[in-house]
């Protein structure tokens, strides 16, 4: 009785809270639509009072968090105000990329988490008339023109991991040999080029055969299992090379070898190679466990997505597409990236 | 006369779920036992030695887990941030030497988990939402104190627990060495018997006398200390730390727990139970690999065996209470 007495009060109470909040919600909208907003698509030449909506990286990633902290900083010091929405959940990217477009910014500067899922967010950015930069990996083909871009060199990295393999193989002096690779998320094309380049690249020295492939998907713990299974199955006399599509995927390969009992590196050892360098990653170069890796560092992609923000704002027209210089780093030149590469 | 006739009657619906479950059961333990044995390189040294290896992590943790769950606090969902944020302050903490890394590690993960097991027991939190939001909190925590960056270790002592005494990885022994542990405490102690006791009806049990709060948090005590374990060695193994070194944790600890036949309920389980659930989804992995599945499959067929399980113990159950 006292529940159904007390209801209907609260339930009044609550429809009238909600008939004000929907009010409210309509009025705000029905401003924003009449105000001029921002969203000026032309990019007025200058920096000051730009807003740009970052739909990045979240923190909690490691690459994200040092991309973050060298790009933001740097366009905040023009005069443009960052509107933060970054996240690492794909399905939050998404309500903040349409978050983004209802903010009306000058820019939306943003890392795709899913490519596919971010398909209408872009198509509803171009019909608001809000430019989108999307940065490190590279949209889905049917928006390709819709959006500039500023990427990741995934083919670089995947050749170069190839040729980190071959050249340690052939100065151990093995004329064949098999290769293991454990990859990020396969469905994503992140991995999709790499393995294009690292294939393209290991078919020019078709005596080194790639054995197995798995999806590592950018999963440490994940990587160092499946290596762990891999070495059972093979034998170490049956992998002479390994490339973990990251440092941090690599360095778990070099452990399950380890603990599989296949000596790693030197004259006979199994030869692992990374593709986008971290600290821990340089360290095992350094000490000779990790054959090499490539960059794909989070500054260097900063710096030039920054760049390529200052550049479209001074209306001085830069390319639609733009790729970052990765480079491989063995431990012939590893002083010379070690700094780079340290930041993640 | 009537009631001597009716038994058999009344008898045979019980027994018959019962009968129909271990046929099925059976028959999918056969299953099992015949792809193992037709796959090519599954029967090997090398291949036990990998399936063990891939299910220490995994079981260290999950034997932590059995504490919480046979104490009727259902799961922790916290327990991948937890095994993250000690795994960072484990290799940071490297300079002061392995064995104080150690004892600074299982002292954070001990106050971590145990902080919830307080609340869980004292003010009878709900176990799923508490460590829902303590998952929120440790990353947010663990990402601002390390700026979000991943942390190297400062020294290299670390990389003893990589060991492979007898040509077997450290962690497989430390796994087998607490799975009896934690089994003995369970059956052999006070506190092992209160805790089933509580699991199984809290209410009873504190009318029963018994110091529910403290028993809970006992447990979850305990658990934090594991999950310490567990973060040492895979940051160890990964050579880095940061807030995603814990992945899929959460969920294949609970994995191997249900695998284990441990109710989700509480009140009874076992952590060689545990063991076993752990190794079952590592083999099955394993077998699923060597016959050139991929990742996805593996995934699935982890959750087939989890469902397998947890539907024939519930009814198991059912037909026994019936």
């Amino acid at each position: 009785m006292i529940h159904s007495l007390s209801s209907p009060p609260l339930g009044k109470a609550a429809v009238k809270v909600a008939a004000a909040l929907a009010g409210v919600l309509l009025a705000t909208a029905a401003c924003g639509g009449g105000s001029s907003g921002g969203g000026d698509a032309s990019g007025t030449a200058g920096l000051k009072g730009k807003t740009v909506t970052f739909v990045g990286y979240g923190k909690d990633n490691p690459w994200g968090a040092s991309f973050n902290g060298v790009f933001v900083p740097k366009l905040e010091s023009q005069g443009v105000k960052v509107v933060d929405l970054t996240t690492m959940d794909p399905g939050t990217a998404v309500t903040n990329f349409n978050q983004a477009i209802s903010n009306k910014p000058d820019l939306i500067v943003a890392a795709l988490l899913d490519t596919s899922s971010t398909v209408v967010p872009i198509k509803k950015a171009k019909q608001a008339g809000i430019p989108v930069l999307v940065f490190d990996g590279r949209p889905d083909p049917s928006v390709d023109g819709d959006v500039m871009q500023v990427l990741s060199d995934s083919e670089a990295l995947g050749t170069a991991a190839a040729q980190n393999l071959v050249e340690g193989l052939k100065a151990q002096g093995r004329t064949s040999g098999s290769i293991i690779a454990i990859t990020g998320t396969k469905s994503g094309f992140a991995a999709q080029d790499r393995m294009k380049g690292f294939d393209a690249e290991l078919a020019k020295t078709p005596e080194y055969k790639v054995v197995d492939i798995q999806d590592g998907n950018w999963d440490p713990t994940l990587s160092g299992k499946i290596a762990t299974q891999l070495f059972a199955k093979y034998g170490c006399s049956g992998i002479q090379g390994a490339y973990g599509m990251a440092d941090y995927q690599a360095l778990p390969i070099v452990a399950a070898a380890k603990q599989a009992g296949c000596p790693v590196g030197g004259k006979n050892g199994l030869i692992v190679t990374g593709s986008n360098c971290f600290k821990a990653g340089i360290d095992a170069i350094k000490g000779g466990t990790l054959y090499g890796t490539a960059t794909e560092d989070p500054g260097t992609i900063a710096e030039q997505t920054a760049d390529y923000v200052i550049r479209y704002f001074n209306q001085q027209n830069p390319p639609a597409k733009e790729l970052v210089k990765e480079e491989r780093v063995t431990a012939k030149n590893v002083a010379q990236f070690a700094e780079q590469c340290s930041k993640a | 006369m009537n009631v001597m006739s009716a038994r058999p009657r009344s008898a045979a619906p019980i027994r018959r779920p019962g009968l129909v479950v271990d046929g099925v059961l059976l028959l999918a333990v056969l299953a099992a036992i015949v792809l193992a044995l037709t796959t090519d390189r599954f029967l090997t040294v090398a291949n036990a030695k990998a399936i063990l290896t891939s299910a220490s992590l995994v079981g260290i943790a999950a034997l932590g887990l059995t504490l919480i769950t046979i104490g009727g606090s259902a799961v922790s969902l916290a327990i991948s941030p937890s095994v993250a944020a000690v795994g960072m302050i484990f290799l940071s903490a490297q300079s002061l030497g392995l064995i104080a890394a150690l004892v600074l590690a299982v002292l954070c993960g001990t106050l971590i988990t145990g902080l919830q097991g307080a609340v869980v027991g004292y003010a009878a939190a709900n176990p799923v939402v508490l460590t829902i939001a303590a998952s929120f909190a440790i990353t947010g925590i663990a990402t601002g104190v390390s700026g979000g960056s991943t942390v190297s270790p400062t020294a290299g002592g670390y990389d003893r627990l990589n060991a492979t005494p007898g040509g077997v990885a450290l962690s497989v022994y430390v796994l087998i060495g607490l799975a009896l542990i934690v089994e003995w405490t369970l059956r052999r102690t006070g506190f092992g018997r209160s805790l089933y006791l509580i699991g199984e009806n809290r209410r009873a049990a504190r009318a029963a006398g018994l110091p529910v709060g403290r028993m809970t948090a006992v447990a979850w005590l305990g658990a934090g200390a594991l999950f310490a374990v567990t973060a040492a060695f895979t940051a160890a193994f990964n050579t880095s730390a940061n807030v995603n070194l814990g992945g899929t944790l959460t969920f294949d600890a609970i994995a191997a727990v249900l695998a284990g036949g441990t109710p989700i309920s509480g009140g009874r389980g076992s952590a060689l139970r545990t063991l076993a659930g752990a190794v079952l989804i590592a083999a099955a992995s394993d077998i699923l690999l060597l016959r050139g599945y991929s990742t996805g499959v593996q995934i699935m067929v982890k959750g087939v065996i989890v469902l397998v399980v947890v539907v024939t113990v519930h009814l198991r159950t059912r037909g026994s209470r019936a």
